[in-house]
């Protein structure tokens, strides 16, 4: 799985130098990186769009699931934009549309579908094989489920404070193409 | 008491009402309109760790601890106020056994040293709800369904009728239907199933309607069930619920055994037991109570197989029962019989009637309550 | 702290005959008995809410359905719902001047619940003023309650006037009194007062009407997909009993139910054994008779391996709590024979008796007890204490009686820090105690598990310990006056372990 690494960022977009980031990943404008986080484009390229936010030791992986390893044509995955991944998260959904939130410690597992302002609740573990319909609510222990009038707000403050400080006291990666 | 609650500012008595439900304990305060609490009839267990329903005991001792128990975490966590000294009034059901009644007592008054202890009968007060006084009262609750007809504000014991049907047998349906459709659900523990069942019998199932029922149950069926519903279970797993068991599971309530015993034979048997002049009376005036009356479609479906049944040739004596009607108490199926006792809790009967501690020392027992029926409030 | 959260291996045998761990014992000061959470008469002692942390008198507590005014749970999940502040368009965007308004609504940080998803209009202040909903049978429900009391009321007052009749006949003026105010009352030709509460009794209720109307089932209910999401669970529908809603827009934010502090009091002095303090930030007492403040603690140190039949050696620790010395003698069980001669007695009655409160002599005041005491046990009737059960532990093992006793100093916490060497001048018996350092004793027992244990088998030890208690109370009122020693008994178990084969 040692494929050459091919990244593109896209200007605007804050990459840390300590993120990990293997194989084909694109990064859209406007997405913050922090250090530490991990995306992993094992199985296929990841295409991460504008606004995304990923905290510190959170993972995403493109995995694809044991029984259509098989199939020829990888499909790409691709993540919306606004999307928050919070710290220690650990994302391998096949597909991710835009608004969601997965907070700490959660884990999505790569047979769910997640599509818009989704929150993935704090521990979450979910693995059996879904579409979350749109602002789906998981939390709790148990993982229950619930439907949001509307989803998410989105981080605006935070990603202008985030954009400012980080460049200050991190390496950032130059972007390489323009937007 | 601390002195601080205000002796003397506080002239209204506070008279605690429990109904202790073989699945729910409905606990509030006399002249309220609903119930402070409903709360699983069931404790923590401090040594083993286990969560046992306080009707699962062992023995008299083992019952008088668990009641302790969890009549404690009544009044101090939902009611907040001391027992020692007060008025309670106890709901329960006429087919409640002994050895549980007399152990309630001895709980509450050596116990919580309670001042004096009012035990009205579930079906008679839940008639005070709607300020009648005839009527024929089904209880359906977790255990049993139990019907008893109450004429001019004194229950007609003799005509009770009572069949094992409840949640308790919805569950356990609902547990052997789920299995033919998912075959993981072995691998799901006893305790996360149990939790679960009520959860989809709520959320998920109804009572259908006597024509579908019929052609579902046919093999060859020209109707298709209603959609099916996907139960996520954690984030794991899910379960599949077929459109059958969701239309199909209340059937159960009203299958005819050997002897023709269902709900709806259950309802007429009792008002077969009665003198013909009340006969017409209570089939005007039937009161639905129970947690397991609210399924959506029950009443409609029980009004559909009463008429059916009427026109069956073992009731034709009834040829004068003309209508069917039913009451709507203005407060839900489960706790009307606690609204019962809250308004007869409210009114004089609690320090005319009820039995004060003195008196229990004297006695060492409750008096069985149909002994002293003429006593007993009678309804307006 | 290990032992807190440790198995239960200590237990004592209380006083009610449970068997508790020590930290889960009282010690009531004037009986000089241990009680435990059992015995002891629970008091609600002050209402606060958990989340404000605001105490709440229980007149006002009583009157808010013990529930707190400005906190709120989510009907979903039941945790607290936090203010959020938002800014919204000014009410008429045509207006230029007009300046964005500041309004806030209820957020749940856990299940993102919000105020907005059930159409609760926002607010303009933070403190709340959310809108309250209302049973929809009140008035129905009230013109029942009133005409039930007025009808029994009615019922009273009937009998009361057969009574008085019955009375009029064997009538005796050799009462106390001799005249009742009701005697007077005729006498002096005033009649009596009319119940206001008859009053209602002119307007008769009217019965409820059935209907054969039933609530029929929605057609669409066979050919729609339901939507789990949107129905509510069981656990939330109970949570609003009065509305149990089906579906989730209904589910409406429920005021935070409040928390009490309680109070324990013994039963058969009454006085109270714990008492916390009012400050619900506070987590300190103001009463904390913990047994663990007055008994010796027992901890095991060792034990030898646990062999059907052979003696074995088994170390304990002796901690002496208290600012008195005391003097510890080990006893056999038997030596408390007039709690087990009532255990017998107990069992040999009819089950019905088992529970017959001990009758007690009224409480006798004694001036040393504040004033706030003694109203408090005016306005309340004295309790009575239960017999005690008969404590079911078995013994499976023989504890070898040391024929010795030992001292135990004073508790010290300035020689936690001394390290300098220590000379003990108590006469120990060096057979029994191995070491001590402060209040501390290390004694040494022999103890032989019982024959007809199996393999596997908890091998149980039971003793009496008898301790020297200083007794404080007395002193603190008379300065000069020796503190009141007496000798207390309470039973102990061990939890040894599990026996280890025979022999090799």
């Amino acid at each position: 799985m040692t494929s050459r690494n091919n990244i593109k960022i896209i200007a605007g977009a804050i990459v840390c130098h300590e993120a990990k980031l293997r194989g084909d990943v694109t990064i859209g404008a406007g997405t913050i990186m922090h250090p530490c986080a991990f995306v992993n484009a094992e199985a296929g390229p990841i295409i991460i769009g504008e606004k995304c936010l990923v905290e510190e030791q959170s993972k995403i992986t493109h995995r694809v699931p044991f029984d259509r390893v098989e199939q020829k044509n990888v499909p790409v995955l691709i993540i919306g934009s606004n999307n928050v991944f919070e710290v220690g998260c650990n994302v391998e959904a096949c597909r991710i549309g835009d608004n969601n939130i997965f907070e700490s410690k959660c884990f999505v597992g790569n047979k769910v579908t997640v599509t818009n302002g989704c929150i993935i609740g704090a521990g979450c573990y979910i693995t059996e094989e879904q579409v979350l319909p749109e602002n789906t609510i998981i939390y709790g222990e148990n993982c229950l489920q619930r439907e949001a009038l509307c989803g998410p707000g989105q981080q605006t403050l935070q990603m202008d404070t985030l954009s400012k400080m980080l460049p200050n006291y991190h390496r950032i990666r130059k972007p390489n193409l323009k937007s | 008491m601390p002195i601080y609650e205000g002796y003397g500012t506080i002239t209204d008595k506070l008279t605690f009402i429990i109904d202790i439900g073989a699945a729910y304990t409905k606990i509030g305060f006399s002249a309220e309109f609903a119930p402070r609490a409903i709360v699983a009839s069931e404790v923590r267990c401090k040594n083993t760790n286990q969560v046992r329903n306080i009707y699962d005991y062992k023995d008299k001792e083992d019952l008088y601890d668990l009641l302790v128990e969890f009549i404690h975490l009544l009044y101090f966590k939902y009611a907040l106020i001391s027992p020692k000294d007060r008025a309670v009034v106890i709901v329960e059901s006429l087919l409640c056994p002994t050895l549980f009644r007399e152990t309630l007592a001895k709980v509450l008054f050596y116990h919580y040293e309670v001042a004096s202890l009012l035990v009205v009968p579930s079906h008679l007060v839940s008639l005070a709800t709607l300020a009648i006084d005839t009527g024929l009262v089904l209880d359906i609750g977790y255990t049993e369904a139990v019907a008893i007809p109450i004429c001019h504000g004194s229950p007609v014991l003799h005509a009770w009728q009572a069949l094992p049907l409840g949640s308790q047998a919805i569950h356990s349906h609902v547990k052997t239907l789920l299995s033919a459709d998912n075959t993981g659900i072995q691998n799901i523990s006893e305790s996360v199933l149990e939790d679960i069942k009520e959860d989809i019998k709520v959320r998920c199932c109804f009572v259908t309607k006597r024509e579908r029922a019929e052609k579902l149950r046919s093999v060859s069926s020209d109707i298709a069930p209603c959609p099916s519903v996907v139960y996520p279970l954690g984030g794991t797993k899910s379960l599949n619920v077929s459109g059958k068991l969701r239309e199909m599971m209340y059937e159960i309530f009203f299958d005819e055994d050997l002897d023709h015993l269902c709900i709806s034979t259950m309802i007429l048997n009792v008002i077969a037991s009665v003198d013909v002049e009340s006969r017409t009376l209570l089939a005007e005036n039937i009161v639905l109570i129970g947690g397991t009356c609210m399924a959506p479609g029950f009443k409609a479906r029980l009004k559909a197989e009463l008429y059916r049944q009427l026109k069956n040739e073992r009731y034709s004596k009834f040829k004068n029962i003309k209508t069917i009607k039913f009451h709507t108490p203005p407060a839900k199926e489960n706790y009307t019989a606690w609204l019962g006792a809250a308004i007869y809790g409210a009114t004089e009967i609690v320090s005319m009637k009820a039995l004060s501690k003195d008196q229990y020392f004297k006695e060492k027992r409750l008096p069985d309550w149909w002994s002293n029926l003429k006593d007993v409030v009678r309804s307006i | 702290m290990a032992y807190i959260i440790e198995q239960e291996v200590v237990k004592y045998v209380c006083t009610c005959g449970l068997l508790k761990p020590i930290s889960k014992l009282y010690f009531c000061r004037y009986c000089l008995e241990v009680r435990c959470g059992f015995c002891v008469c629970h008091e609600v002692d002050s209402h606060f809410c958990e989340k404000c942390l605001e105490n709440m008198p229980s007149a006002e507590a009583r009157l808010k359905k013990n529930r707190c005014g400005n906190c709120l749970i989510c009907p979903s999940c039941l945790l607290h719902l936090s203010v959020r502040a938002a800014t919204v368009g000014p009410k008429n965007p045509e207006d230029p001047k007009a300046t964005p308004r500041k309004v806030v609504y209820l957020h749940c940080l856990m299940c993102r619940w919000s105020s907005r998803d059930v159409g609760i209009p926002d607010q303009i202040a933070a403190t709340g003023g959310w809108p309250e909903r209302e049973n929809v049978y009140n008035v129905r429900l009230s013109e029942i309650i009133e005409w039930y009391k007025s009808v029994v009321l009615l019922e009273k007052q009937q009998k009361l006037e057969k009574d008085k009749k019955k009375q009029r006949k064997y009538m005796s003026f050799t009462d106390k009194t001799g005249l009742t105010a009701e005697m007077i009352r005729k006498r002096i030709g005033l009649t009596e007062p009319p119940n206001p509460l008859l009053k209602t009794k002119a307007k008769p209720l009217e019965g409820a009407i059935a209907k054969e109307d039933v609530e029929e089932l929605p057609d669409n209910i066979f050919t729609q997909p339901i939507k789990l999401n949107e129905i509510t669970t069981v656990q939330q529908r109970l949570l609003q009993p009065e509305w149990q809603p089906v579906t989730v827009d209904k589910l409406f934010p429920i005021h935070k139910h409040l928390s009490v502090k309680q109070s324990l009091r013994c039963r058969s002095c009454e006085h109270n054994v714990s008492k916390p303090e009012f400050n619900p930030n506070s987590v300190r007492f103001k009463i904390q008779l913990f047994a663990y403040y007055h008994i010796p603690e027992i901890r095991i140190v060792t034990v030898e391996p646990l062999r059907a039949g052979q003696p074995a050696e088994l170390l304990l620790k002796f901690i002496n709590p208290t600012q008195h010395q005391t003097v510890v003698t080990i006893l056999d069980l038997s030596s408390m024979p007039e709690l087990i001669q009532d255990d017998k007695c107990s069992a040999d009655t009819s089950t019905d008796d088992e529970l017959k409160p001990i009758e007690k002599e009224p409480l006798s005041l004694s001036l040393t007890q504040s004033a706030s005491l003694l109203h408090t046990t005016l306005s309340r009737q004295p309790s009575f204490t239960i017999k005690p059960r008969q404590t079911k532990q078995q013994v499976g093992a023989d504890i070898e009686i040391p024929a010795a006793n030992f001292v135990l100093p004073p508790r010290d916490d300035a020689a936690e820090f001394d390290d300098s060497g220590e000379n003990y001048n108590f006469n120990d018996d060096p057979r029994l105690v191995k070491w001590r350092k402060s209040n501390k004793a290390v004694i040494k027992l022999q103890i032989t598990p019982s024959t007809d244990l199996n393999l596997g088998d908890q091998v149980v030890v039971g003793f009496v310990m008898q301790h020297i208690y200083t007794n404080t109370i007395a002193t603190s009122v008379e300065k000069d006056k020796e503190p009141q020693k007496c000798q207390h008994k309470i039973r102990v178990f061990l939890s040894l372990g599990n026996l280890l084969g025979s022999s090799e």
